[in-house]
């Protein structure tokens, strides 16, 4: 056995290698598929789609909540920072998050940091020309990638509740700003 | 001619062994790794960008978009409190107290991770829509017939439980393998 492995270890070594660097590129290629598989069916960037609420009959992102709203907005930085507006209902669980595009969570705001009705969120990459607040309570929030997902989640605390909350979800927006020059 | 052979053999030997590799350590484990408590697994890396490389590929596959641990814990259970596959044929009882958060959801999915086709449209339990008793426990029926409020419909397959802690409290997010979650009991299996 020993002789057999003598005279093909350069090719048991070559086919090691090849195994290797397979398996650790589709560890490092799988989250970044994952998420412009995510993204795809969210329409054109920088724009808000609301999904409403998940049911078995969607085949879209594995493991949704059935207890959620969700709208998202698939963002491109290149043409400039991206001004995210959204309504706060401090009666139950809401979140704004984003996500890069290996998918890591590198933003989240609840309503329970929010003291007001509203907040605003201006996502952006380094070194891009800064663009003005207007909300009293907003964030500047730097994205580590150019492309990626925001998502905003509302809890359905109580189906009777289910109509006032679509109507507030419905009033987020996500749009490309231009700063001035 | 026969080191081309070779080449190519080796080529596609290491891209094969390379491709199981990832699917028994990314695609094929839903609850490999993390923390266990009781028969539930959460992974405190979730959503996070100093997550290693292969949890941040197992949570892509298995739920993406999943908030970090300060926002949200997530739990995952494949087994019954015996060690046995949750298996949609069953019947199970989720039994337990208020978990520590904000607000907390029991959902089941199937082998894929998608939501359990039912008639009545019923995927989860919820701290708001779930009914108690003078004490305060809970008692969920997963499968079978309709138990009232208190109740998830399952398929015949593999399945899976999530349970969900937003704005978990210092009980869970200071011991995630010590908090007291709802036990999963087997009733019975055919």
């Amino acid at each position: 056995m020993s002789e057999y492995l003598r005279q093909r270890w350069r090719w048991i070594g070559l086919t090691m290698l090849v195994a290797l660097l397979v398996h650790l590129g589709t560890v490092y290629a799988i989250p970044r598929i994952v998420m412009g598989r995510v993204m795809r069916p969210m329409g054109p960037p920088n724009t808000i789609r609301f999904g409403g609420r998940p049911s078995a009959g969607q085949r879209g992102v594995a493991r949704p909540s059935p207890d959620m709203l969700y709208a998202s907005c698939r963002f491109d930085l290149s043409k400039g920072p991206l001004l995210i507006t959204a309504s706060v209902p401090h009666s139950t669980y809401w979140s704004v998050s984003a996500f890069d595009s290996a998918t890591n969570n590198f933003f989240v705001r609840n309503d329970r940091q929010v003291t007001g009705d509203s907040l605003e969120v201006i996502l952006m990459r380094h070194g891009q020309p800064q663009t003005p607040v207007t909300a009293p309570e907003h964030a500047i929030v730097f994205a580590p990638t150019r492309t990626g997902v925001v998502l905003f989640r509302t809890v359905i605390d109580d189906e009777k509740n289910l109509p006032a909350l679509t109507a507030l979800l419905h009033q987020d927006r996500c749009k490309t700003t231009t700063p001035p020059r | 001619m026969k080191l081309v052979f070779k080449l190519a053999a080796a080529l596609l030997a290491g891209t094969f062994l390379g491709l199981f590799l990832t699917f028994i350590t990314v695609v094929r484990p839903l609850t490999s790794g993390g923390i266990a408590n009781g028969t539930w697994r959460t992974n405190l890396a979730n959503g996070n960008a100093a997550a290693d490389p292969y949890t941040r590929a197992r949570v892509a596959l298995h739920g993406p978009l999943a908030l970090n641990r300060s926002e949200t814990i997530y739990y995952t259970a494949t087994l019954d409190s015996d060690g046995e596959r949750l298996d949609g044929r069953c019947i199970y009882q989720v039994s337990g107290h208020d978990p520590d958060a904000r607000w907390w959801s029991i959902t089941a999915y199937g082998p894929k991770g998608h939501l359990i086709r039912n008639p009545a449209s019923r995927y989860s339990v919820s701290k708001t829509s779930i009914a108690r008793d003078a004490n305060g426990e809970f008692t969920v029926r997963v499968g079978g017939t309709e138990a009232g409020a208190n109740w998830i419909p399952l398929t015949p397959g593999r399945i899976s439980l999530n349970l969900r802690l937003y704005n978990p409290g210092p009980l869970v997010s200071l011991d995630p393998a010590h908090a007291t979650l709802p036990a999963i009991t087997r009733v019975t299996c055919p």
